[in-house]
C-alpha cells in the first residue's frame, strides 16, 4: 500500500479567499485576506476553501442578518447540502492521516467558530440602529451543520478557530495575533493526539 | 457600498495552482500572490476526481456573481485534465445557469516563469466588465 507523508490542511471560510462573498459593507479586503493566507502558507498548510452558504442561499445583495434569522429548516438543509459537497474531500484528508484544521469567521451568523452574532428581535424592515446585535460564544449555523456532517461520517472534531472579521469593529492586528497563537499552539502540540477543538 | 473594500473581480483557480509545488521553487508564478496584488478573490476548484455536487455549488456561486456585476475569470494549468478547471463538467453547469463562460488564462509550466508571471499579471490587470456594467452595479 502506498504511504503518504501526512500534510497540514486548513479548511478556510470562503470569504478568507474571496471578500466578494461578504454581505454589502462587510468586505475589508479587495479579494484575498492576505494575513490569513500568509500565516497559513508560511506554516506549511495547504488551503481548502469552503463554500459560502449565505451567498448561495440569499445572494450577493442579501441583507445583514443574525444567527436567529438564518436558524431555519430551509437554511440548515442548504448548509447540509453544502457540507455533503465538501465532506468527501475532508474525509479523504483525514483518512490518509493529514492534520486538518478549520478557520472560520468569528461573529458571522453562518461561519462563526468561537463567536456568532445574535439578536432574537431582528426581523421585518431592515432599519435597525448601528451595533444593535450581540456577539455570543457559539458556532454559526454553517459550522454547526458542517461539524454535524463530519460527525455523521464518524470523523473526529477538527481543531478550529475564527478570523475575527465580523465582531463589530475589526481589529486586524488582534485577529492576526489570535490566529498565529492558535497555529503555533498546534505546532507545539504536534504529536499530542489529545489536542481537541477550541471550545466555542 | 462606500465603506466596502471588495474588488468585484474573482478568479476560478485549480487546486494545483493553490496547493501545488512550493511557490518559491516552482517554475510557475505564485498565483495566489498575483491575485492578491491584482485585487481578485478566489474560487478554488477541487483536485481531479468526481466532484459533481461541489462543482454544482461552485457554478451556483459563479452565476450569482456573474448576474450582479462581478467580473469572473478562470486561471488554468496547461497539462492538467481540463486545465485543472473541470471545464468539461463546469462549462455546461454555467451555461445551464445562463452564465457566459469566463475568459480563461492558461499558465504554461514549460515556459519561462518570469514571462508567465508577466503574462498573468497583464491578463488580471486588463480584464474587467465594460464601464457601463460597472456603473450599473458597483455603487
Amino acid at each position: 500500500m502506498e504511504q503518504h507523508a501526512p500534510r497540514k490542511v486548513a479548511l478556510i471560510a470562503n470569504c478568507l479567499l474571496n471578500q466578494n462573498a461578504k454581505v454589502c459593507q462587510g468586505a475589508h479586503y479587495r479579494g484575498v485576506v492576505s494575513p490569513v493566507v500568509e500565516a497559513l502558507r508560511t506554516r506549511g498548510y495547504l488551503l481548502q476553501q469552503l463554500p459560502c452558504p449565505e451567498l448561495a442561499f440569499a445572494g450577493v445583495r442579501r441583507w445583514w442578518a443574525v444567527y436567529e434569522q438564518y436558524d431555519t429548516p430551509a437554511y440548515r438543509d442548504h448548509c447540509r447540502r453544502l457540507a455533503q459537497a465538501i465532506a468527501p474531500q475532508i474525509e479523504e484528508y483525514l483518512r490518509r492521516g493529514d492534520e486538518v484544521i478549520l478557520i472560520g469567521l468569528d461573529g458571522s451568523p453562518s461561519t462563526g467558530v468561537r463567536f456568532t452574532s445574535s439578536q432574537p428581535e431582528w426581523g421585518g424592515r431592515p432599519n435597525r440602529p448601528e451595533d444593535d446585535w450581540e456577539i455570543v460564544p457559539r458556532r454559526g449555523i454553517w459550522i454547526e451543520e458542517l461539524e454535524a456532517e463530519l460527525a455523521r461520517r464518524g470523523l473526529p472534531p477538527l481543531p478550529a478557530t475564527g478570523w475575527a472579521l465580523d465582531m463589530g469593529r475589526f481589529d486586524e492586528a488582534g485577529s492576526r495575533r489570535d490566529l498565529e497563537e492558535f497555529l503555533d499552539s498546534r505546532d507545539s502540540a504536534a504529536g499530542s493526539p489529545d489536542e481537541d477543538a477550541a471550545a466555542p | 457600498m462606500s465603506d466596502d473594500a471588495r474588488g468585484w473581480r474573482i478568479a476560478l483557480v485549480p487546486d494545483t495552482l493553490i496547493n501545488g509545488a512550493d511557490p518559491a521553487s516552482a517554475s510557475l508564478p505564485d498565483v495566489l500572490d498575483a491575485l492578491e496584488v491584482s485585487g481578485y478573490g478566489v474560487l478554488q476548484l477541487p483536485p481531479p476526481g468526481e466532484h459533481r455536487l461541489l462543482l454544482a455549488v461552485i457554478a451556483d456561486q459563479v452565476a450569482e456573481y456573474a448576474h450582479h456585476g462581478y467580473a469572473v475569470v478562470a486561471i488554468g494549468m496547461h497539462g492538467e485534465v481540463g486545465d485543472g478547471l473541470h471545464w468539461r463538467r463546469l462549462a455546461p453547469l454555467l451555461r445551464h445557469r445562463g452564465v457566459a463562460l469566463p475568459p480563461r488564462h492558461i499558465l504554461r509550466p514549460d515556459k519561462d516563469a518570469a514571462a508567465e508571471r508577466q503574462r498573468l499579471a497583464a491578463f488580471l490587470t486588463g480584464y474587467d466588465l465594460p464601464p457601463e456594467e460597472q456603473r450599473r452595479w458597483r455603487v
